[in-house]
């Protein structure tokens, strides 16, 4: 692995663009910032714990899946990919270095839900580093699945359609603004395809670990494992169908 | 060296682009020329481990694209033929950023960049974000990152396209000067005859003649290329223009009666094509 690199692609793409033009990175904001407001006004404030946690997840969650757009945009049309191709980077090199980009993207993201648990006391040395462990886990399986879908697009254009049905169905739709047992009552079926999208293995741990739902050691570790096994699975797809030589 | 055994490339259910190509390039500087369409670019991928052939294979510097793409890879760089910068980062960045990823130290990766993008004549323009760079300059970045790479085996597809007359000499300049082995496409007959100790014409997938430039254009010897508005006794129509291969004994006269008489260049290879010529 070149870590080097991935680091240095990350500082570029990441950092350099953001500060250039944060326009990208605070429109990611506006979503999930929006839900909160609603849900907040909707339920008179008694959820409102559940959209600042949630807020974070969903947030990470589409800005991963949006990651497509660039991602395909520097395959298809600056044809940046095909240069790495013929060169030393490997799949995963490229992989990663993007997602590093994507994860600074979340940065102020991160910052504002941050500043939103603390002041209503969400945060101990528990409850942080679990966040910090499922904001990794979330930004590494939703880029995976962003190259999923830029290894699978033929034309750039296609891609923001795609994105953008994708997020609402991965990140909005989970338990992301509201408790995950209210979702086990309405369709214990639903869940099941729920669980495609990493984001809500994320956010039922979230809820459980930062102790808005009953402790349920059961469907923490459920949730836990299928998060990790679905960024390994996700990874593995997308180093296939990446289309590192094309065909 | 790079040593193709029938290589054969067809896009799905398209045409055959590359069609059962068995070569081997081993001078400094290789040319590949051909009509647009005719799989140049479709075989520089394939060489370049970024498109897999259908059926077919190439070795280069000993190692096979298909089965040992890692160490061809780390031997090549390629530059592709419609390759843009990312607009908002500089050249600069960009081609240091890819320097690192050849595994360069990031004091090399600062120092080459900087060296290659002066070779290109980018020195003032290589902290400007790429979008404001006109497209000539764009193309000059790459032509840099092919530069700065050092690699052994350097594929450019259409390096000058774009370029200014100067710009293009400071290329060439600057490609005489690579250390690898080098094949190149280009559109630009006089770039192919300056450059090349080895030209290959590819038409409809095949290649149909090779050698040096010399060699290639030995068939015209003591000829020139009469363009005429009107028609000539044995000329034929092409590109609006009535053209004739005579000798250049009789360019005199033709200069006389008011057409243009051109002296051979590769260009030919492709005119006469279109020429029912005996020679
Ligand atoms: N991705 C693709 N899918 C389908 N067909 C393709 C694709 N790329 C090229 N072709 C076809 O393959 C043939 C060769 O194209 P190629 O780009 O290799 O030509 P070229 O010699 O590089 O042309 P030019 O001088 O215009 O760059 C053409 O008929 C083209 O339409
Ligand atoms: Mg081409």
């Amino acid at each position: 692995m070149n870590i080097r690199f991935i680091f240095t692609f990350a500082w570029y793409y990441g950092v350099k663009i953001f500060s250039r033009g944060p326009s990208y990175v605070i429109a990611s904001l506006t979503t999930p910032l929006s839900l909160l407001f609603i849900v907040y006004v909707l339920t008179q404030g008694k959820l409102v714990e559940f959209a600042v946690v949630g807020g974070m997840i969903s947030l990470i969650g589409s800005i991963g899946l949006q990651s497509a757009g660039d991602a395909t945009f520097m395959k298809l049309q600056l044809r940046v990919q095909e240069m790495y191709v013929a060169s030393a980077v490997t799949p995963i090199d490229y992989m990663l270095a993007l997602t590093m980009s994507f994860l600074t993207f979340s940065i102020p993201g991160i910052v504002v839900y941050t500043v939103l648990g603390t002041i209503f006391g969400l945060y101990n040395t528990v409850t942080a580093l679990s966040m910090v462990f499922l904001i990794v886990m979330l930004t590494l399986s939703t880029s995976a699945i962003a190259f999923i879908i830029s290894g699978l697009v033929k034309h750039v254009r296609n891609v923001w359609g795609i994105v953008g049905i994708l997020s609402i169905i991965m990140t909005v739709i989970p338990p992301t603004f509201y408790p995950y047992t209210d979702l086990q009552n309405f369709s214990t079926s639903l869940i099941y395809i729920l669980f495609i999208s990493p984001v809500t293995p994320a956010a039922i741990s979230a809820q459980i670990i930062f102790g808005l739902e009953p402790w349920n050691m059961a469907i923490l570790t459920y949730s836990l494992l299928t998060l990790v096994a679905e960024t390994v699975i996700y990874f593995a797809i997308a180093k296939y169908l990446i289309r590192w030589r094309e065909n | 060296m790079i040593e193709i055994k029938n290589i054969m490339k067809k896009y799905g259910n398209g045409p055959i682009a590359v069609n059962d190509v068995t070569e081997t390039m081993s001078k400094r500087v290789t040319t590949l020329i051909g009509r647009n369409g005719a799989g140049k670019t479709t075989l520089l991928r394939m060489l370049s481990t970024q498109l897999m052939p259908t059926s077919g294979t190439a070795v280069i510097n000993g190692h096979d694209i298909i089965k040992e793409p890692h160490k061809v890879r780390n031997s090549i760089v390629s530059i592709p033929q419609e390759a843009s910068p990312i607009g908002i980062l500089t050249p600069y960045e960009q081609v240091r950023m890819y320097l690192i990823g050849r595994r360069f130290s990031l004091s090399d990766a600062s120092l080459a960049a900087r060296q290659a993008l002066e070779t290109v004549g980018l020195e003032s323009s290589m902290h400007s974000p790429s979008d404001t760079l006109s497209g000539g300059m764009k193309r000059k970045m790459f032509v840099a990152i092919a530069l700065a790479s050092n690699a052994e085996i350097v594929f450019l597809d259409e390096p000058t396209t774009g370029l200014d007359p100067l710009s293009r000499l400071e290329v060439w300049s600057a490609i005489k000067k690579l250390d690898g082995n080098i094949l190149l496409t280009t559109h630009y007959m006089e770039e192919a005859e300056n450059l090349s100790d080895e030209v290959f014409l590819q038409d409809a997938g095949k290649i149909i003649e090779s050698g040096t430039v010399k060699k290639l254009l030995k068939r015209f010897s003591g000829k020139i290329r009469v363009e005429s508005q009107s028609p000539l006794d044995g000329s034929t129509m092409l590109g609006g223009m009535h053209i004739l291969y005579d000798i250049v004994e009789n360019a005199e006269k033709h200069v006389k009666n008011g057409a243009n008489v051109k002296k051979i260049t590769l260009d030919d290879l492709f005119i006469m094509r279109g020429v029912d010529l005996e020679y």
